[in-house]
């Protein structure tokens, strides 16, 4: 329980005034505090009634939309919570999210003011799990307070009946593993480097390192087995080269920042790696794949063929993403829900309904088929994506989500035009690794 | 038509009640009473909007109730009484007709505290046992307040 500043002024003064009683050992001073200290006692007492007969008023039904699901899927979670509020109360309820979920949106919270019935209050909002195993709903939190005090209780699960979300690990979904680290992953053939893998057993031979010795295997086979590791390789990164329209030309000074920068990655990746492969892409139109190339002087003539700006044959005009538009039409769905005023909601089911229209309407470009064949054969980790990062970028939002769906890092590098700090979170939300400029 | 505010009425009181009082029981310094008797009407008025009123009241009502309780302990009673109806009035706590028996519940306990401290001599006694009966009340809702959250909020307590 928590005292209100005006009951703190007043228990100030009340004891101000029991003090002076004392020093001047004066009865109608004495009567002056007591009657402050008994008016104060008296407020809490009802206080604590109200509070009592509120918290013991509150039901809750909570739904989470499905009750298995694997780890990181967002699900949605339905919340009712029914309770009384006496005259002069105010009471805030939250959500306590469950430990190990991460809110993405909606409402956990509500504010229930006076009122002579059972209120009821909805609470939707989605969470993501993020470790696996059962999940409990904790319950939820509650303050209530009036003019001069105020207290809080965590209305436990135990209190509140509430259904288990049972969490699967991710990795009995995935497709792949692939144990990669900076720049180099395992693979089953045998290398100079060794990975942490152990992809064979087979008998000791003269020379072998002791170290490799199995030596439960050879307890058991009564012969002495070594372990053989799984090889490294280092992978190349795929650049993809976004070149420009012929029909809205860049400026020379830009285009040629560009190509220095392809130019340099390049030789960089020929360098470190022995080879390169280049994408050379123009808005939504693939042009040209130049597939591990191991000499840099080939290389530089390809590009030096392929880099200036281009016809396009096919191009995208702010082209929503699928995802995009189910994103707000679910975020539309929710102020469709909470908004209380008419109009409001009115332009909000309008604009749902146009919503839904595009998204039954649109058709996936056949660039998404076309890059997912390109890439997913590839033997790769990072994509460094290169543009004028100028007008309209639809088909660099489709690249981007297609890597990361194919579980490649995507690294954007456009130039530099003084706004790279507000363009970077936008690559960032699309799904870019990191941003960079070019100089 | 909505009929006149309680603190009003109450205020009402107050200024008769006192008035009476300070002509019935002369006192050298009996004039304080009637000076002190506009500091809650004025305080009353400039408050209309602020937040926190009830301590601003009961800052203006208190030198009144030690004023006419130097008079008489009775009368200091009455003062305070009446600043607690201005106070709830004012705080909007006499919407309800259990309202106003909380009130008078008040007045009750107020009366028996006025009752022991005019047969006591000297304050020291009435003082100790007040502070005893406080703390034994703190210590009775410690008690239950941790019954109650143990018993909702389980082993998060």
């Amino acid at each position: 329980m928590q005292l209100r500043r005006c009951t703190r002024g007043l228990c100030l003064i009340a004891s101000l005034i029991l003090c002076c009683a004392y020093i001047l050992d004066d009865m109608a001073t004495l009567l002056a505090g007591c009657t402050i200290i008994l008016g104060i006692s008296g407020q809490y007492l009802i206080f604590d009634r109200q509070f009592r007969e509120t918290v013991a008023s509150v039901k809750t039904e909570r739904a989470p939309e499905r009750t298995m699901v694997r780890k990181g899927t967002t699900l949605r979670v339905s919340t009712i919570i029914t309770l009384i509020v006496p005259p002069r109360m105010h009471v805030e309820i939250t959500e306590r999210v469950a430990f190990g979920a991460a809110v993405q949106d909606g409402t956990t919270a509500v504010t229930a003011v006076s009122g002579p019935d059972p209120q009821a209050f909805r609470l939707s909002y989605r969470i993501t799990p993020v470790i696996h195993g059962e999940m409990h709903f904790p319950g939820i939190s509650m303050v209530v307070q009036n003019l001069f005090f105020s207290d809080g209780i965590d209305l436990a699960a135990d209190a509140i009946p509430s259904p288990i979300l049972l969490v699967q690990p991710t990795g009995l979904f995935d497709s792949s593993l692939k144990r990669s680290t900076l720049e180099s992953r395992e693979i089953e053939k045998m290398s100079a480097l060794s990975g942490f893998g152990i992809r064979s057993l087979r008998e000791y031979n003269a020379g072998d390192d002791s170290r490799n010795i199995d030596w439960k295997r050879s307890a058991k086979q009564d012969r002495l087995f070594v372990r053989e590791y799984t090889g490294m390789i280092t992978l190349p990164p795929l650049l993809i080269v976004d070149l420009p329209w012929c029909g809205a030309p860049v400026p020379d000074a830009e285009f040629s920042r560009l190509v220095t920068a392809v130019a340099g990655m390049a030789e960089y990746s020929v360098r470190t790696f022995h080879s390169v492969s280049i994408l050379l892409v123009s808005g939504p139109n693939i042009l040209e794949y130049i597939g591990e190339e191991k000499d840099i002087q080939r290389c530089m003539s390809a590009l030096r063929e392929w880099m200036h700006p281009v016809h396009r044959t096919v191009h995208l005009y702010h082209m929503h993403d699928r995802a995009d538009l189910r994103h707000q039409i679910r975020l539309l769905e929710n102020q469709i829900l909470a908004e209380e005023d008419i109009p409001v909601r009115t332009f909000f089911a309008t604009l749902h309904a146009n919503y839904l229209a595009a998204v039954q309407h649109q058709k996936k470009p056949a660039f998404s088929g076309q890059l997912v064949r390109t890439l997913s054969p590839l033997p790769m980790d990072d994509i460094f994506l290169f543009s004028g990062g100028t007008g309209d970028v639809s088909h660099i939002r489709i690249i981007i989500r297609q890597a990361r769906s194919l579980k490649f890092r995507v690294h954007v590098r456009v130039p530099d035009t003084g706004s790279i700090s507000s363009q970077s979170a936008g690559w960032s939300r699309m799904g870019a690794e990191t941003v960079e400029a070019f100089a | 038509m909505s009929g006149m505010r309680p603190e009003f009425g109450f205020f009402a009181a107050m200024v008769a009640g006192v008035l009476l009082i300070t002509a019935m029981n002369p006192h050298p310094y009996g004039y304080l009473n009637l000076t002190l008797l506009f500091v809650p009407g004025i305080v009353l008025f400039l408050t209309r909007t602020r937040h926190d009123r009830a301590f601003y009241l009961v800052c203006a009502g208190e030198p009144l109730v030690v004023a006419t309780g130097v008079v008489n302990l009775w009368a200091g009673l009455f003062a305070a009484c009446m600043l607690a109806g201005i106070t709830c009035g004012a705080l909007g706590l006499l919407s309800l007709k259990k309202d106003y028996l909380l009130l008078v519940f008040f007045w009750g306990s107020a009366a028996i505290v006025t009752m022991i401290l005019q047969l006591s001599n000297h304050v020291r006694l009435p003082l100790i046992l007040f502070g005893v009966g406080i703390v034994l009340l703190i210590v009775i809702q410690m008690i239950r307040n941790y019954q109650f959250k143990k018993q909702y909020s389980g082993a998060h307590l």
